[in-house]
Parts: structure tokens; C-alpha cells; sequence
């Protein structure tokens, strides 16, 4: 039995919950810090570092390299939530970073399908399955993006949404008990930062590391506890979506990447259902997309304990862009499967060579990404 | 099917897969009851036939199932999966598969004409025909109490049995009787035997260690 198995033993379901609870409010605590951090070092150092992602390019790039960096977009899209939040980053320079993030997540599942690479068949199902992801977020952006550059639909629409929503004017604050508890939580986290250093650059740099530190501890925790929450769940629901396809792949996707706080844990299940031929390529797409829109909880989860009206438009964007994806792709049939063809056809070049998989998984996730910070 | 998600089930995924394969075990009997009905007098027939071929389909579709599960259980729980549970599974839905495809095989020597019911061993043939669809019954009921005990003494039951199907083969090489007679006898307990050997197959799964399955029909000097 493995020590997770002696885990779930030990600790009961109910224990679980509350832990999870204690997780989330943790994570908001971490968003609180990273917030009150980057406020903190004040204008004349954060100016600087953020002119650099002020181009859409390189905050697109940036998006997508801090996702493959740290393995998760619930963790990116949360720092941009806090980093919005500050007001450090406004809403217009966050949404490329956001789109980024959202095509960083699929390196996971990508990384996922190269280790069928040894099995030609297998190689060739798991490949296309991981990078019909990377496809659809790439077409995704493609459209989006100059659009959105050029009429500011998902900001404006985001915008009205989270005035609506948090009853106050772009760049005002809203109030709520979680807000209060979260300010509390992170004031009494801060006093640890504070036995350290009061110097007034290093202080609040420690904030904001202690901050990332805590979101990126709590995520992981919360979804391993999650997974070992739902995991009866997951295998029952996906087990009844393996022979479907569309909307019930999607809310089956949607609702075990919420579940899970995961969009990767979700889409590298799929991996190995497609490698082994289980799941049909056509029918693990759907679940993909609604795991792309399940992702976008964790931002609005941290925007509602940053309390920021603009915190809250950024998240409901990322929502939106995700959403906007699936609508514009997938209920025109001619359209529809774009992405699976795109990967379909990566997939039958890389399987005669199959270094240009690993060529692509190189170059998309990390060389051009850097190579397009340093240029833009 | 999205309610799936919502709804608590009182069994855990491994606890339906048991179930779909004691269903598949009852499907199995369900074959071997027509086909056996069918070779011992009543002959073959358009519903028997159909019956037979729709509840092959059925158990067919449980060893997909079984499988589709067994990777879905491997996929989710990842490192977190109970690996020989699922080797064991993997292994003994093909020998439930297989008892549900001799039992057809049966009714084949009903399609060809054979009628066990004529002949001086007539008798014996029916008291092993009765025998092998208890043990059917019995390693569904076994299977489902996970009775360890019963288990090893079925084992041990149906390996003597084994040994009477050779006998009962080798008699019917030697026998100097029509042709078609020994070759629907020796027919006949070639799929008796194997029926039974694919239980023992199951059954054993419970106690046997994962690397040893498959190998209790086999004759006692070579296992293992």
C-alpha cells in the first residue's frame, strides 16, 4: 500500500473537507501576501520590472513560460490575480499573460505522452491526444488576442461582469467576510516575514516570495487531497464519458478539473486512456476543453479573496477567453475538430521522426518563449 | 451520466468491476444451459442459437467493460492504483470470457447433429454436464464472497475433474464406436474441460500469487 492509500485511510472524508477548507483559505492568504508584497516595494522597482511584459508578445511568453516553469496554471493565474490585484499590472497588460498561461498548462500532458514514445502506436494516440490541447489553446489565441488587442471584447465584457458582480467601479475594491478574513489571516502570516528584515525593499520582497511560496503549497495540497476526495467520483464519471462525446465530455472535464484544481491532473489522465485506446481521441476532446474552463476557478477563487474589482474582471476574462474558445471552435463542424487534426497530423510526422516531438515540446514551451522575451 | 460525478455509490469502481464479471459468470451459465440443453436431446434450434449468440455478445461486452474500467481505476489513481488487483482482473476476465466461449462451442456439437443422450454413457455424460454448470455457479458465488476457503477446495475439486475429461478424451480415441460418436465425445470434454479449467483459472486468482495465475490446469509436474 502506498503512504497516500495509508492517508486516505488514516485521515476520514469529513477531516478532508475541512482541511481542504483550511487549504483555500491558506491559498488566499498567499494571494493576500504576493498583493501586499508587490504594493509594497512601491512604484520606482515594480515599474521597471513589469515594463518588461507591458508588450502583449512578451506577456504572452512570459504566461506561458512561468506556467511551464512552475507546472501549473492554477499557480500563474493566481499570481496574476494577486499581481492585478496590487495594481501593479493593470488588467489590459494581464490578459496576454493569462492566454499564456493557458497554453503553458498543456506542457504537462505533452511531457505526459513522450514517455509512450518507446510504443509507435501508443506514441501516436497519446501524442495527438496531449497536443490537440496545445493546438486548441494556440488557435484560441490566434484569434483572441488580436481581437481582443484591437477591440478589448473579453476586458470590456470581463469589466461590466465584475462591476456587476463586486458592485463597484473598475479599479475600486469590493468588501466580504472572506476578504476580512483573508486581510487578517495574511497580516498575522506577515509578522513572520517581519522577525527578519524590516528593510523596506527586502521586507516586502520576502511578502511576496512567502506569498507565491503559499499558493503554490496550498494548490498542490489541495489538489492532492481533492483527488483523494473524488477520486470514486472522477473514475465513475469519466467512466461513463469514455464512450461520449460533446457537452457531457465537457462537464465531466469542467468538473473534475474544478474538483481537482487541475486542468493538467485532468488531461494527463486522459493521456494514458488514449494511449491504451480506451478513450477515442474525438471523445477525450470535449473532456480537454471543459478541463480548460474548469482551470478558470482557481483564479476567480483568488480574486474573491483579493477583493479587487479588477482582480475579479481578470479572472472572469480568463473564464471568458476559455469559454469564447469553445464557442467559436466547436459547435461549427467544420471547425470543430481543427485542433485534433493540427495535432493529428504533428502526430503522424513526429512518429517517423521523433525527435521533432521532443524539438516541439523544446521549442514551443521553453526556446520560444525565451527567445521572444528577450526580443519583444 | 454527468450526475455520475454527484451521485455516492455504495461500491467502489473495483467492487463493480467484481460485479460486471459475476455477471458475465451468469451469462456464461445462461450459454452453457442452452448449449447443453440443445446436446443433451432437445437439438439445435433458431432461438436456442440466438439466445446462445446474443448472451455471448453480453459477456463480450463485460470483458470490454471490465477492461475500459480496469484502465480508467489505472489512470486516475495513478501511482495510488492497487496493481495486482488489477492484473488479476485483467487476467481472469479472459477466462470468464472463455468459459461463456466453450459454452458456445457446445452448442456447435448440437448444430452438427451430435446427441448425447443416445449411448450406454449416457448417464455419466449427464452427471458431468450437471457437475460443470454447478462449478459455473459455484465460481460465481465463490468469487463474489471472496470465501478463501471454498476456493481452494473448489480448486482441488475441479483439477480431479480435469483429469476425468483426459480420460474421458483418451477413451474416446481408443473407442472402436462409430466415429461420430467419439469425435462428439472427445469434443465434448475438450470444452468441459477447458470450461473448467478457465474457472479454476478465476477461482485460483483469489489465492494464487499474480505470477502463478493461469498456470492450476496446467498438470501438477508442470506448474510453476
Amino acid at each position: 500500500m502506498t503512504d497516500q492509500q495509508q492517508d486516505a485511510r488514516r485521515l476520514p472524508s469529513w477531516a478532508r473537507a475541512v482541511l481542504v477548507v483550511a487549504l483555500l483559505y491558506l491559498f488566499l492568504v498567499g494571494v493576500k501576501m504576493l498583493e501586499g508584497g508587490i504594493k509594497g516595494l512601491g512604484a520606482e522597482y515594480t515599474d521597471a520590472v513589469f515594463a518588461a511584459v507591458s508588450s502583449p508578445i512578451a506577456g504572452l511568453l512570459a504566461g506561458i513560460l512561468a506556467t511551464v516553469l512552475v507546472q501549473s496554471s492554477s499557480v500563474s493565474t493566481s499570481t496574476i490575480v494577486g499581481l492585478v490585484a496590487s495594481g501593479v499590472v493593470s488588467v489590459e497588460t494581464a490578459i496576454p499573460m493569462i492566454m499564456g498561461a493557458n497554453i503553458g498548462t498543456t506542457v504537462t500532458n505533452t511531457l505526459v505522452a513522450l514517455t509512450h514514445v518507446r510504443r509507435s502506436a501508443e506514441f501516436s494516440r497519446s501524442f495527438a491526444a496531449a497536443t490537440m490541447h496545445d493546438f486548441f489553446n494556440f488557435f484560441a489565441v490566434a484569434v483572441f488576442l488580436p481581437l481582443e488587442l484591437a477591440t478589448g471584447f473579453l476586458s470590456r465584457s470581463a469589466t461590466a461582469l465584475a462591476e456587476l458582480l463586486g458592485g463597484s467601479a473598475s479599479g475600486g475594491t469590493f468588501d466580504s467576510p472572506i476578504k476580512a478574513a483573508v486581510k487578517w489571516g495574511a497580516g498575522l502570516v506577515e509578522e513572520v516575514p517581519a522577525l527578519i528584515t524590516d528593510h523596506p525593499v527586502a521586507f516586502p520582497i520576502l511578502v511576496a516570495i512567502t506569498g507565491i511560496g503559499l499558493i503554490f503549497v496550498a494548490l498542490s495540497s489541495i489538489t492532492r487531497n481533492m483527488r483523494l476526495l473524488v477520486v470514486e467520483r472522477i473514475e465513475r464519471s469519466l467512466n461513463e464519458a469514455l464512450a461520449r462525446s460533446g457537452v457531457v465530455g465537457m462537464v465531466v472535464g469542467a468538473l473534475v478539473t474544478i474538483s481537482v484544481q487541475s486542468s493538467s491532473i485532468t488531461t494527463s489522465i486522459l493521456i494514458p486512456l488514449c494511449a491504451a485506446g480506451v478513450l477515442a481521441l474525438r471523445n477525450a476532446y470535449p473532456i480537454t476543453l471543459g478541463a480548460n474552463v474548469g482551470t478558470t476557478i482557481t483564479a476567480l477563487i483568488a480574486a474573491v479573496g483579493a477583493g479587487s474589482v479588477d482582480a475579479l474582471t481578470i479572472a472572469i476574462t480568463h473564464t471568458l477567453f476559455n469559454l469564447a474558445g469553445i464557442l467559436l471552435i466547436y459547435p461549427i463542424p467544420r471547425f470543430r475538430y481543427l485542433p485534433v487534426r493540427a495535432a493529428e497530423a504533428l502526430t503522424s510526422v513526429a512518429q517517423e521522426r521523433k525527435w521533432l516531438a521532443f524539438a516541439y515540446v523544446v521549442g514551443a514551451f521553453f526556446g520560444l518563449p525565451v527567445l521572444g522575451i528577450i526580443l519583444f | 451520466m454527468v450526475l455520475a460525478f454527484f451521485r455516492s455509490s455504495d461500491h467502489t469502481p473495483i467492487e463493480e468491476v467484481e460485479a460486471i464479471l459475476v455477471g458475465m459468470l451468469q451469462n456464461a451459465a445462461i450459454v452453457y444451459d442452452t448449449a447443453t440443453e440443445a446436446v443433451f436431446g432437445a437439438g439445435k434450434s433458431k432461438e436456442a442459437r440466438k439466445k446462445v449468440r446474443r448472451t455471448d455478445k453480453q459477456i463480450d461486452r463485460g470483458q470490454e467493460e471490465v477492461r475500459q474500467k480496469l484502465m480508467v481505476h489505472g489512470a486516475v489513481r495513478g501511482p495510488d492504483t492497487y496493481l495486482p488487483i488489477v492484473l488479476a482482473y485483467m487476467s481472469v476476465v479472459k477466462d470468464v470470457e472463455r468459459v461463456g466461449d466453450y459454452a458456445k462451442n457446445l452448442y456447435d456439437l448440437a448444430r452438427y447433429g451430435a446427441d448425447l443422450t443416445e449411448g450406454p454413457d449416457a448417464d455419466v455424460l449427464a452427471e458431468h454436464r450437471e457437475l460443470v454448470g454447478d462449478f459455473i455457479a459455484e465460481a460465481s458465488e465463490i468469487f463474489e464472497s471472496s470465501d478463501i476457503d471454498a476456493a481452494q477446495a473448489f480448486c482441488e475439486r475441479v483439477d480431479e475433474f480435469t483429469s476425468v475429461c483426459d480420460a474421458a478424451v483418451r477413451e474416446a480415441h481408443a473407442s472402436q464406436g462409430a466415429a461420430s460418436d467419439a469425435v462428439a465425445r472427445a469434443l465434448f470434454y475438450r470444452f468441459m474441460k477447458r470450461i473448467a479449467a478457465h474457472l479454476l483459472n478465476l477461482v485460483s486468482s483469489m489465492i494464487l500469487p499474480i505470477d502463478q495465475l493461469d498456470y492450476y490446469d496446467e498438470p501438477a509436474e508442470d506448474r510453476s
